[in-house]
Formats: C-alpha cells, sequence, structure tokens
C-alpha cells in the first residue's frame, strides 16, 4: 500500500477511537443511571462494578408510581406536563405576532427590541425572583398553576420570539410581496402566508418552550410549597433523597426521559431551527 | 440558543416589504400601528416580569425589607452593601464564582471544539453520535446533579468502586466532604451538560467556513494540523470567544446542580454567589441583602464580559496590524 492509503487508513482508525470515546464520555452518566434505575437495592448496594444487566428489576418505577408515594412524582408528572404545554402555548400566542411584527414590519425601536431580547439572558435569575416571590405572595398566589405559568411565561419568551424571528427572516418573500401588490393587508398576509409557512418553526419554538419550562428548578423551589403542586423537577428531587438510591435514579429517569425523548425524535428540526441564528 | 452577542441588527429598522418608501405616509402610519400593536402585548409581559422585578430589587438592595408585612421596612442606603463588603464569606463567594465559570466555561469550549472538529468528519456512527452529543442538553440540571452525586456517591459510586479497583485509592473517599472536590464535581455536571451548546454552535461554525480553503491548504501541501493552527484556528475565534464568554455567565448563574449536589457546603465553600443570594433571600429572609448581593453578581458579570470584550477587540486590532 502507498503512503497515501496508510495515512489514510491511520486517520479512519483515529477517527473511530474518538468517536468511541466522545460516545462513552457523553452517553456513560445517562447509561448509568438508567442502569441503576432497573437494578434492586442489594446489587446497587454490592460495590460490585458491572455495566451489564443481570436482571431488569421494575419495582422502582412500580413504587415510585403508585399514588400516595413519599415522593410526589405523579403529582409532578401531570403539574409539569399541564404548565409546561400552557407556557408554551401562552409564548407562541403573544410570541408569534410580535416575531412576525419584528421580522418583517416597521416597529419602532426594533434594534432596541431584539437587544433587549437577548441580553435578559445575561441576568442573574434571582434577579427577578426575588420580587416575583414578594408580589406572587402579596397577591396570594404562590404555590398556583398559574403562578408558574405567568413566571415561565415571561422567561422564555424573549427566546421563542427570538427563533421565531430568525426562522421568519428566512422564509422567502415572494409570495407576501405579490399578495401586498394586490392590496392584500399585512394582517391578511400574516395570517394567511406567514404563520402557515412558519409552521415548522413554531413547531419547534413549541418543543424549545416546553422543555425549557419542564426543566425549570429554582422558580417552583421558591414559588411553590404544597407537594401537590410540585413539578416534576422540584418533585424528583423532595424524593428519597439518599434513603433509596434505586428509587432516586428511576424519579431521575422519569423526569429526563419525556424532555430526552422530544429532543431525540424532533433533533433535526431543533437543531436546524435553531442553527438558522448562528449561521450569520 | 441564537447569537448571543449583543444583537447585530442584520438589516436596517424596519426593514418591511420596501413598498414602504413609495406607500403613502398613511399606509406606513398605518403599517406601524399594526406592528406596535403586534409587539406591545410581549414587550408589556417582559416588561413585567423582567425590568420591573429588576429595578424593584435595584431599590430593595437599598433597603430593609419587612417580611411580615411584606412591604419595605426603612430605607438604609448603602448598608446592605457594606455589610457584604464586611463579610468575609462574600468576597471569598465572587472568587468562587469566577474561577467556576472559568472551570466551567473554558473545559467544555475546549472540549465542544474538539468534539465538532470530529463530527465534522466523515466516520462511521456519525449521526448516531450526533444525537448522543446533543443528549445532556436536554437533561434537566437537577437530574445533571443527581446523576453526578450517583457517580460519586461515597458507598454505591462508581467512582470510588473505580479507583478502588485499579488501587488508585485504598479507601472509599467521601467526595462531598471535600470542598474542593465538590465544587470541582458540580462543575464536571455543569460542563457536561454544557458541551452540546458548544459543539453544535461550533459546528455550526465550522461548517460556513469556505471548503476552498482547505482545498488550497491541501495542495499547498500543509499538514492537517497547519491546516487546522494556521487556517481554521483563527477563523473560528472570533465564533469560540463569545461562546465561551455566554457559558462563563451562565456558569456565574449555576444553581440547581449546587443546591442538588453540596447546597452551598461544606462550610460554605461551594457557594456561588447565586448560591449566596438564594441562601441571603429565601433561607435568612434578609432580601435587602440578597439583593444587593444579586447586585453585586449583576456587576461581576458586567465587568467580565467587558473585560473579555475589550481583550478581543485589542486582539482584533493586533491581528489587523500584523
Amino acid at each position: 500500500m502507498s503512503r497515501f492509503h496508510h495515512r489514510k487508513l491511520a486517520k479512519a482508525v483515529f477517527l473511530h477511537c474518538t468517536a468511541l470515546v466522545v460516545f462513552l464520555l457523553m452517553a456513560f452518566p445517562l447509561y448509568g443511571l438508567l442502569l441503576t434505575s432497573l437494578q434492586p437495592e442489594s446489587v446497587i448496594r454490592s460495590r460490585e462494578l458491572s455495566f451489564i444487566p443481570q436482571t431488569i428489576y421494575l419495582d422502582h418505577f412500580r413504587a415510585l408510581l403508585v399514588e400516595g408515594h413519599i415522593v410526589p412524582l405523579r403529582e409532578g408528572l401531570l403539574n409539569s406536563t399541564l404548565v409546561s404545554s400552557l407556557t408554551a402555548v401562552f409564548c407562541l400566542i403573544v410570541g408569534l405576532p410580535a416575531a412576525y411584527a419584528l421580522s418583517r414590519l416597521r416597529v419602532p425601536g426594533r434594534n432596541g427590541i431584539l437587544a433587549a431580547l437577548v441580553s435578559v439572558y445575561f441576568l442573574p435569575t434571582t434577579i427577578f425572583l426575588i420580587p416575583m416571590f414578594v408580589i406572587l405572595v402579596r397577591w396570594g398566589i404562590d404555590d398556583t398553576v398559574f403562578s408558574l405559568v405567568l413566571a415561565y411565561g415571561g422567561f422564555v419568551l424573549p427566546f421563542v420570539i427570538w427563533i421565531l424571528k430568525t426562522f421568519i427572516d428566512r422564509l422567502p418573500r415572494e409570495v407576501e410581496e405579490a399578495a401586498e401588490l394586490d392590496g392584500c393587508s399585512h394582517r391578511l398576509v400574516m395570517l394567511r402566508i406567514v404563520f402557515p409557512m412558519a409552521r415548522s418553526g413554531v413547531l419547534a419554538a413549541f418543543i424549545f418552550a416546553f422543555i425549557l419550562s419542564w426543566v425549570e428548578f429554582l422558580t417552583p423551589l421558591i414559588f411553590t410549597s404544597n407537594l401537590k403542586m410540585t413539578t416534576v423537577a422540584l418533585g424528583m428531587f423532595r424524593s428519597t433523597i439518599d434513603i433509596q438510591v434505586g428509587q432516586q435514579a428511576a424519579a431521575a429517569v422519569l423526569t429526563l426521559l419525556p424532555v430526552t425523548l422530544l429532543m431525540m425524535v424532533f433533533q433535526r428540526l431543533i437543531t436546524q431551527v435553531l442553527m438558522a441564528g448562528a449561521d450569520r | 440558543m441564537p447569537k448571543f452577542a449583543p444583537a447585530a441588527p442584520e438589516s436596517v429598522p424596519g426593514a418591511g416589504p420596501n413598498h414602504g418608501n413609495r406607500a403613502p405616509g398613511n399606509l406606513r402610519r398605518r403599517e406601524t400601528a399594526f406592528s406596535i400593536a403586534l409587539v406591545a402585548p410581549a414587550l408589556i409581559i417582559i416588561a413585567g416580569i423582567f425590568l420591573y422585578p429588576a429595578l424593584f430589587t435595584l431599590i430593595l438592595s437599598f433597603a430593609e425589607f419587612d417580611m411580615a408585612a411584606l412591604e419595605i421596612g426603612r430605607w438604609v442606603g448603602l448598608k446592605n452593601y457594606e455589610a457584604l463588603l464586611a463579610n468575609a464569606g462574600f468576597a471569598d463567594a465572587i472568587w468562587r464564582t469566577i474561577y467556576f465559570g472559568l472551570l466551567i466555561a473554558f473545559p467544555a469550549t475546549v472540549t465542544g471544539f474538539l468534539i465538532a472538529l470530529l463530527l465534522n468528519e466523515e466516520f462511521y456512527g456519525r449521526n448516531l453520535l450526533r444525537v448522543v452529543v446533543v443528549l445532556p442538553w436536554a437533561v434537566p440540571p437537577v437530574v445533571a446533579g443527581v446523576l453526578w452525586g450517583q457517580m460519586f456517591h461515597a458507598d454505591v459510586g462508581f467512582v470510588n468502586a473505580l479507583l478502588y479497583r485499579t488501587g488508585l485509592i485504598d479507601s472509599y473517599r467521601i467526595w462531598f466532604g471535600d470542598g474542593s472536590a465538590a465544587l470541582h464535581i458540580i462543575a464536571l455536571a455543569e460542563g457536561w451538560k454544557a458541551i452540546p451548546f458548544m459543539v453544535l454552535f461550533i459546528l455550526a461554525g465550522l461548517q460556513s467556513l469556505p471548503s476552498q480553503l482547505h482545498e488550497a491548504a491541501a495542495v499547498d501541501g500543509g499538514t492537517s494540523w497547519q491546516r487546522f493552527r494556521y487556517i481554521v484556528f483563527p477563523l473560528m475565534l472570533p465564533i469560540i470567544i463569545p461562546l465561551m464568554l455566554i457559558q462563563f455567565v451562565w456558569a456565574m448563574k449555576a444553581f440547581d446542580t449546587i443546591f442538588v449536589l453540596t447546597r452551598g457546603g461544606p462550610a460554605g465553600q461551594t457557594t456561588t454567589l447565586n448560591y449566596f443570594v438564594y441562601i441571603e433571600a429565601f433561607q435568612s429572609f434578609d432580601l435587602g441583602r440578597a439583593s444587593a448581593a444579586a447586585y453585586s453578581l449583576l456587576v461581576v458579570t458586567l465587568m467580565v464580559v467587558l473585560l473579555v470584550t475589550i481583550i478581543q477587540r485589542y486582539a482584533a486590532a493586533r491581528r489587523a496590524q500584523a
């Protein structure tokens, strides 16, 4: 074989070995968690190093999902689904028209608005949470779904507007311009042409908003104290804490499963929409 | 997340359909009115959730808050800030926060860059690896905390078992009993979660590099290392520095992992500024001092952002001269 071929082979071997290392680095922690959740407590505590399960043990999951378990995971899953969906819908209803206007229309102070949308994410969240807590308690609406949707909606909205705006920026304008020349109003153009064309951007924004709300921890930690009102991220934490390692792992798996599945299923869409804003 | 450098406006304000110039002023006014109606609800909400609370906190930082009456008790001027400066734990928390930020941002950037370079090559299983690499991104931070907590668990943790087996330690270690070890483990959990973001954006940057550059260099007989060192790396630097900065700022805001793994302990040795604010506000219920600490965190953040921006400008100017 020529030197050229040798070098090519060496490169291929190197790439595949590195890929394997990266795979292990990123996936092993998740695999370990899954494995722990599927093993009986005696195996977990046995101090044996084993990476291939001898048995699959589902009792941790069963125990967790029984009604009245000390870990409010059932309530958490339901509450989180409700709160995250409401937040995502809310952000889309408010964010989509704003994104259209910022992308296509003359908005006074547009650049300032765009800069503000981005810069809020540099600020420490506690700056917003301290007074919000005071206000919610004063209004007597702490510990409610509404208080969480209000807070999450605010936190996620700038990001949703931003990705929708960058998505609309990349839609072709020909149809809209033709419609406008025919005397179609901006309102009709928005409703009949732009919104339908932005469908996949809207889906991506929904998923983002859902995931961001699902993973939120500090806000429910401060705003809720009633165990019935817990979200899943909080509920899993209030769990068994260090008593039952297996159940803790199972709770963690249940918490991350919905969002991880969303991420896997919509990976292509999510990265496409996100990267639309990155390649400029 | 979208480019976070202070939004470079990519088109002129009011980039509406270009009939705007020709249309009668009346139509133009109607467009403006319509656009304001579309943007207003979002702006009102954002102002209500961000601007108003931020100002409220600023005011609170000069006051003593009465938790029973839920209103400002009395004005204390700069006393909250003075109390913080007199508190040795606060100064420690500032330096710890900066160290913690670097501990996450720098390794996550380097690792992210390396993985992005790998994913930019052709190999078997690339698509699968891409999916796996992005996964930690969707992992809730609280789960990341639990996950790494279990890995470093004193009794049942994988790390102790592995190190013991291989003879690197002769007895199981209580990792979270040691402040420095605990801080580094928290950084590991945060860094692991930060890598996907870096990979995705660096990869997008790599793919936007003109491919002719590579070909030209290959024809000129440069080695891969030379191509990387003199072409890819300098071109990627303007993308990587802002990404690292974003990661740094986010790392300084880390909360969930600290809460889950150590609650700022042992002896406050994993208390970063953000966690310090939480303790003051929601454990001591001293909202005035918490607000002052929160604004201190904001000032530290702004100073770091400013510093990096100045260095970057300076370096760019030097490069342009050379």
